[in-house]
């Protein structure tokens, strides 16, 4: 057994024994955790993590000769198991928040083994654990400031694994400062090059990102449909209602509600409506389903037909919210802080409670190829199911509105092409405003959306689109949730703001299922999942207004080729500084001496040993020729001088006639 | 150049920041990956720069005498006149100096190893600034003979050990271990000996020596004037001073042991010593190898710190003294102490070990005990 075991073990590394070393291991944990201080807003255990982390380094690297005794290994695995209570514990009960209880136990694992750095390689286990909490804190990371993290942590890692080489080399932790200064710039900057100009791999999700365990929250009674805030006027705090009525709407502010990291912009879908009566949308079906907190793929519907693949969304909720997943629809898997989750009849997922700010869920949704190439193949059903009758239902709609639909669609030839007429009459003739007056008492708020004011926002164009539909026989429904926000391509990201809250339709294509089409102005009417960017220099071409104005930047935008003109231009001067650089050196290093600099100059070292004073450092030729009588130094000196300052030296021979004048 | 293993740490880190960046959509993840993979290009273009322009150099820069050692006990003068810095006899401690030589900017990392007189030496140094950079270790115990430094390799990398190159250095003699003496005048038998034997003292102040170039004061009668003509060049004749001793020294060809053969240089060394400090010469002799001759003590050692390995046919010297220091009954040795003994040269012997030597002269049996 002992045999077995010896030969598991590892041996004990060098990198334990160097100050250096671990030195640079705590400040990459030292990095790691103020991302997570500044980017999760957690703090207590943050920063107790940290001190208990120093005190720890400094009592294994005293003690890294003696010999572990058996206590304190058993406190040590006491308090490892102690940590992992406290983050199952934060996670069901959220004793201390509940915010980011996995990088809290990877924080305090990291402070506990600190004090056992001897024989296991945990100098080099820190520095990994270091990089999953800078990872945990980088999916929260909304901003370029993070980037002189990630640099500094990098350093860390570099010089960690410098020291760590010398160590195993027994050299001093010593380098020649210029040599590594130069590689290091230039590594940072040809990496940020590398990152722009190269595509960023896309990848089938595993599953959701976890990165908080399930709560005990339970539902209680039956479901409600809780609408957004941007219906909400009374009722729930969090802003939950069942319904939307047109003739109300919330004041929306710049607020941010939540983070998305996506790499795809998408509308965040969260409550669908399919009832309509006198200005109130309400939802018909109270069916659900009981779901765990992860919902993998296979208790889901397949992929839609002409899926181009999945991709992850990270949603941190900001402020408390209805306890509705927003997310890009149709949903592959997702998971989310729960004790359980509800899906409704119309696809959205709803937790017990509301969602509390700091809360964090995932999703992975497909990808639908619905382009109108695609979506014009799919022809109308003959005869729609009993169940979508409801989604027929024009309610009130009055018939001069559906003569208005039917001549808007009369000459379109397809399904679809009947969609975005409508579509795209109600974005061309209808003005989007959010300062509309009340809807007059005794009007219908469609009729009079279409007819009289020609003003609205996104709910009176979605509703009016969604019966226009429905009139010509198109089967349609309210969604309701939040349009895709400021989106960053680089980062991945999107904030989510109060006034980012919409309304749009969703339309049954038979082969597609529900389409989403926006019919307010100013966005693209087929609402559908972008295909995402893979290049980050698509994202930093964005950040420069004139790449993407105008069709040839928009053309060029488009394949990110127009954005590797900065990064071109920053490589031309990076060569250009080195070519230079380099050029400069050679010639120091390899300039040639002229034929007769040599011998003027030993000439002139032999005349002034002769003249018996030789000239002093801060002497000129000048002066030491001034100070001294003598028409050969005079002649020697004016040499050297034109050779030295005029680059013209003397023929050799001239030199020899003036040497043997010397003798 | 070749990468280490290392690298394939650092690209296992790329790629798995790679892999979670593509199933994550955190952006950051790519650029630390970017970050990760341009520090391994820019290592591998670190090390190729690093490894230009680094002359390795191993320099004795000193010797620590130990308990006995002729080092602490010679004159200055005749320390003055020894090997620079100082004369390294067996047992002393050799302070090597292992140096790189830096012909551009401040380079590093470095690090060197090989072996000294058969043990492993090794230093490492992060950074070595444009003026070189030197370590000194420290050889104890040294045996006599010369000290080769072989297998010496320099190898640099990067400062993070992703890519190493190495480059190996030619085997050399980096010194010579000097045979330890003593002198044996003191003796009692060695004095019993010389008094037993009739000594007709060598030379009276005519008899010549040699020749040597001519030196601005020297006697215009003394010029050699067939040996100027056939060198092209000045020569004098030398003579030997009223009195003074030559000492043919027969040495045993082929010492059975190492051992043996430090022993036989030692006596040598030993009466070497005794004869030179006395304003004798010496000249050193065994069948088959090439002789030596001086009247320096250092050239005497030189010889025996190499003995047994030149190979030569010179003939046996002749002196006004002759001793034979053997460890075998070679036939050789006997004609040639034989021969010295008819020109009228007193004779002796010394013989390591218990071989029977069959000559008409004193002998001397020790051990391979030093002292004697």
């Amino acid at each position: 057994m002992a045999a077995v075991t010896r030969l598991f073990r590892l041996p004990p590394s060098p990198i334990e024994s160097s100050v250096e070393g671990r030195l640079f291991v705590f400040a990459g944990f030292a990095v790691a955790v103020l991302a997570i201080v500044l980017y999760g807003q957690d703090y207590v255990v943050p920063i107790a993590g940290v001190l208990v982390a120093a005190a720890g380094h400094v009592v294994s690297y005293r003690e890294r000769n003696s010999r572990r005794t058996f206590w304190r290994q058993t406190l040590l695995a006491t308090l490892v198991f102690g940590a992992l209570f406290y983050v199952l514990s934060d996670s069901a009960l959220a004793l201390f928040g509940g915010i980011l209880p996995q990088a809290n136990f990877a924080i305090l694992l990291v402070a506990i083994t600190s004090f056992d750095l001897k024989t296991r390689r945990n100098c080099y286990s820190s520095m990994w654990i270091s990089l999953a909490i800078l990872y945990l804190a980088a999916v929260y990371a909304w901003d370029y400031a993070f980037g002189l993290l990630l640099v500094g942590w990098t350093f860390c890692l570099a010089a960690f694994w410098t020291a760590s080489h010398l160590r195993r080399n027994e050299a001093a932790f010593r380098l020649p400062a210029r040599a590594v200064a130069v590689a290091a710039v230039v590594a940072l900057f040809s990496g940020v090059v590398w990152f722009v100009v190269t595509p960023q791999p896309s990848g089938a999700p595993v599953s959701p990102l976890v990165v908080s365990l399930p709560n005990f929250t339970s539902f209680k009674g039956d479901m409600e449909s809780p609408a957004l805030p941007l219906v909400q006027i009374a009722g729930d705090p969090t802003g939950a209602t069942s319904s939307v009525d047109l003739h109300y709407r919330g004041r929306l502010g710049d607020s941010p509600v939540m983070y998305v990291r996506t790499g795809a912009p998408a509308y965040w879908r969260g409550l669908v409506f399919d009832t309509y009566r006198d200005g109130v949308w309400t939802a018909s079906i109270r069916d659900y389903q009981q779901l765990e907190p992860y919902v993998p793929p296979r208790v889901l519907p397949p992929a839609p037909p002409d899926n181009l693949g999945t991709f992850v969304q990270t949603f941190r909720v900001l402020r408390d919210m209805p306890g509705v997943i927003s997310a890009a629809y149709p949903v592959e898997s997702l998971y989310a802080p729960v004790s359980g989750l509800r899906e409704d009849a119309y696809g959205t997922f709803h937790t017990p409670e509301q969602l509390r700010a700091g809360q964090t869920y995932s999703v992975v949704s497909y990808l639908p190829n619905l382009t109108a190439g695609v979506l014009r193949t799919d022809a109308p059903l003959d005869q729609l199911p009993d169940h979508f009758l409801t989604y027929s239902d024009v309610g009130a709609l009055s018939d001069r509105a559906i003569a208005l639909a039917a001549s808007v669609t009369r000459d379109q030839p397809t399904y679809f092409d009947k969609v975005m007429a409508l579509t795209t009459y109600l974005q061309t003739n209808y003005r989007y405003t959010l300062d509309l007056p009340p809807v007059p008492s005794g009007r219908d708020p469609v009729d009079w959306f279409l007819f009289d004011v020609k003003t609205g926002y996104c709910e009176q164009f979605a509703t009016a689109e969604t019966l226009l539909l429905r009139s010509q026989g198109i089967p349609a429904r309210l969604a309701t949730g939040y349009a895709t926000g400021d989106y960053d391509p680089v980062l991945n990201q999107a904030v989510v703001r109060e006034r980012d809250a919409h309304a749009w339709v969703e339309v049954w294509f038979p082969r597609h299922g529900w389409v989403p089409v926006d019919p307010t102005p100013g966005v693209s009417p087929l609402a559908a999942t972008q295909f995402p960017s893979h290049w980050a220099a698509g994202g930093v071409a964005r950040l420069l207004p004139h790449l993407t104005v105008g069709a040839p930047a928009s053309a060029l935008g488009s394949i990110g080729a127009l954005a590797l003109l900065p990064a071109a231009l920053g490589i031309a001067v990076v060569v250009a500084v080195l070519y230079a650089w380099l050029r400069r050196r050679r010639w120091v290093a390899r300039r040639r001496p002229q034929p007769g600099e040599v011998e003027l100059l030993r000439l002139y070292e032999r005349l002034q040993r002769r003249l018996g004073r030789r000239r002093a450092p801060p002497e000129t030729p000048l002066e030491y020729q001034r100070s001294i009588e003598s028409a050969l130094l005079e002649e020697v000196t004016r040499a050297v001088n034109e050779g030295a300052y005029a680059r013209r030296w003397p023929e050799p021979r001239r030199v020899r006639e003036m040497a043997q004048r010397i003798s | 150049m070749r990468p280490t293993w290392r690298v394939l740490g650092a690209l296992l880190l790329w790629a798995s920041l790679e892999w979670y960046g593509a199933t994550s959509e955190v952006s950051w993840l790519f650029l630390l990956a970017s970050w990760v993979f341009a520090l391994l290009v820019i290592s591998a273009g670190y090390a190729l720069w690093n490894r230009r322009g680094l002359i390795l150099s191993l320099t004795p820069h000193g010797s620590r005498p130990a308990e006995g050692s002729p080092a602490s006990e010679l004159p200055d003068g005749v320390l003055r006149t020894g090997p620079h810095p100082s004369p390294l006899f067996e047992g002393d401690a050799l302070e090597l100096e292992i140096g790189l030589s830096n012909t551009g900017a401040a380079r590093g990392p470095a690090w060197v190893a090989g072996d000294v007189a058969g043990t492993p030496l090794r230093a490492a140094t992060g950074l070595i600034p444009r003026g070189g950079w030197r370590s000194s270790r420290s050889l104890e115990g040294l045996r006599r003979g010369p000290i080769g430094a072989s297998g010496w390799t320099v190898v640099t990398s990067d400062p993070l050990g992703f890519f190493q190159s190495r480059a190996h250095a030619g085997d050399a003699e980096v010194a010579l271990v000097l045979p330890r003496f003593t002198s044996l005048a003191g003796r009692v038998r060695a004095r019993e000996m010389e008094s037993s034997v009739p000594s007709p003292r060598a030379g009276a102040g005519n008899e010549l020596f040699g020749v040597r170039e001519y030196h601005a004061g020297d006697s215009l009668r003394r010029i050699h004037w067939r040996s100027s003509a056939r060198r092209g060049e000045l020569v004098v004749r030398e003579y030997e001073p009223p009195g003074v001793q030559s000492l043919a020294v027969y040495m045993d060809p082929s010492p059975r042991t190492p051992g043996v053969a430090d022993q036989l240089a030692r006596i040598a060394a030993s009466e070497a010593w005794d004869c030179i400090r006395e304003g004798g010469r010496v000249a050193l002799w065994a069948p088959g190898l090439a002789a030596g001759q001086a009247r320096d003590l250092w050239e005497s050692l030189e010889w025996l710190a190499r003995y047994p390995s030149d190979v030569g046919d010179d003939p046996p010297p002749e002196g006004t003294e002759a001793v034979i220091v053997t460890g075998t009954a070679d036939e050789r040795l006997v004609d040639a102490l034989e021969a010295a003994r008819r020109r009228g040269s007193r004779v002796r012997a010394w013989v390591v070990g218990d071989a029977d030597l069959d000559v008409d002269a004193p002998v001397e049996h020790v051990g391979i005990e030093w002292p004697l």
